[in-house]
């Protein structure tokens, strides 16, 4: 395993889903090749769709509760996704001179949903990896269901059956960006898909008091605690492929990173 | 005639050129089984238009797996005057003969020498291997 990479995390407040897409997008493109990995976990300020790449907008005309949403397409692939009761996650990997691309990173996906899986079976859900496809590719041809988390790929990440987290990446010439929804609660949006807090509520308060006796700090609320809990996992899925030393930081302590790299830093008084 | 992977120029992110022993300085370009492989299971791949013009380097299309989307990248500088747009419907193609059945376009080149500066066979499985 390489030396240790620096490591960038960003917890970000509720934005449009135009910032954030522009965000993620601008943190892929200007990914350098010796700068830090970036972990964004971030929400939306208003419920918002988001499209997979090469999505048909007119597909959500047929869904009255989806087709009233403002849009957003994003840089990734997979199916629409409803940012509503939800966190959002996206983590930019630099591509390194040493390491160069190899196609798309599956072990990656694997890596941090097994790491989602255990962390989730560790508070009591019963959570698991889909293991089946419903992709184009398979023997039925049929078209894939327009919702993401109707979908399903064998690393997506199954509650109770339910799918409650999918991620989806894009490669560049500059790295890796890898997105991922994680749904807490159901949204009247997509009444058809229940989030991880919909379960039973004997299960819901035994796995948050199990989350507050694993973390340290007082969860505060809900949205909170499970911010935490995504961004441990997250790391600890990441570390199976990559040693990353993470400080906690903003998007200005990139731009200053960027700054060094190229001498460009404004001019002031 | 087939088409074999020896045969082939690369670059780096897996796309490759083939020439004919003629003088129609056109280029076949795809994208390696190596690629395929890493990529899984592709569901839908966006192409240029003929007449477009490509530098090397310059991304031409994209290709999405299984939720995943990655640029492609023309390996030499030119005219596209050919895109193989039944491949969009039998993606399936490229995981069986991605160096025949799976050719995605054809360049008329505007600069051949650019073809010395790819990697060979054996210095793309290297790569390959790291």
């Amino acid at each position: 395993m390489q030396a240790d990479m620096p490591g960038l995390l960003i917890l970000d407040p509720p934005q449009s889903g135009e910032i954030n897409m522009a965000v993620d997008e601008a943190l892929l493109k200007n990914a350098i090749s010796d700068g830090p990995v970036v972990m964004r976990i971030y929400q939306w300020d208003r419920p918002t769709l988001s499209l997979g790449h090469f999505q048909r907008l007119e597909d959500r005309d047929s869904n009255p509760l989806i087709a009233k949403l403002p849009w957003v397409r994003r840089k990734t692939g997979g199916g629409a996704i409803v940012h509503d009761l939800e966190l959002t996650y996206s983590i930019v990997i630099p591509n390194r001179i040493d390491q160069p691309t190899k196609g798309h990173s599956e072990s990656l996906y694997r890596a941090i949903h097994l790491s989602l899986v255990e962390n989730l079976r560790s508070l009591g859900w019963d959570a698991k990896l889909s293991e089946t496809c419903t992709c184009s590719m398979s023997a039925s041809r049929e078209p894939e269901p327009f919702l993401c988390f109707l979908r399903r790929s064998p690393v997506d990440i199954l509650v109770n059956g339910d799918k409650m987290v999918g991620s989806a990446q894009r490669r560049s010439a500059t790295g890796l960006l890898q997105h991922g929804s994680f749904l807490l609660r159901r949204s009247q949006s997509t009444p058809e898909l229940c989030g991880l807090l919909d379960a039973t509520a004997d299960l819901i308060s035994v796995g948050q008091e199990n989350l507050r006796r694993k973390n340290s700090f007082d969860v505060s609320s809900a949205v909170d605690g499970w911010i935490d809990f995504l961004v441990q996992a997250l790391q600890a899925g990441l570390r199976k492929n990559l040693r990353v030393d993470w400080r906690l930081g903003t998007l200005g302590d990139l731009c200053k990173i960027a700054w060094e790299r190229t001498g460009s830093r404004p001019e002031q008084r | 005639m087939s088409i074999t992977p020896e045969k082939l120029r690369y670059l780096n992110s897996h796309e490759w050129a083939f020439v004919a022993d003629d003088s129609s300085g056109i280029a076949t370009i795809g994208i390696s089984a190596f690629a395929v492989e890493e990529l899984t299971d592709l569901v839908f791949m966006a192409l240029p238009k003929v007449g477009q013009t490509l530098t090397a380097g310059s991304e031409f299309g994209e290709v999405e797996s299984v939720k995943a989307v990655s640029p492609m990248y023309s390996p030499v500088s030119g005219t596209v005057v050919e895109i193989h747009s039944a491949l969009v419907d039998k993606l399936e193609s490229l995981s069986v003969d991605p160096y025949n059945e799976g050719w995605i376009i054809k360049v008329k080149m505007s600069d051949p020498s650019e073809l010395s500066g790819l990697l060979d066979w054996e210095s793309y499985q290297k790569q390959c291997s790291h």
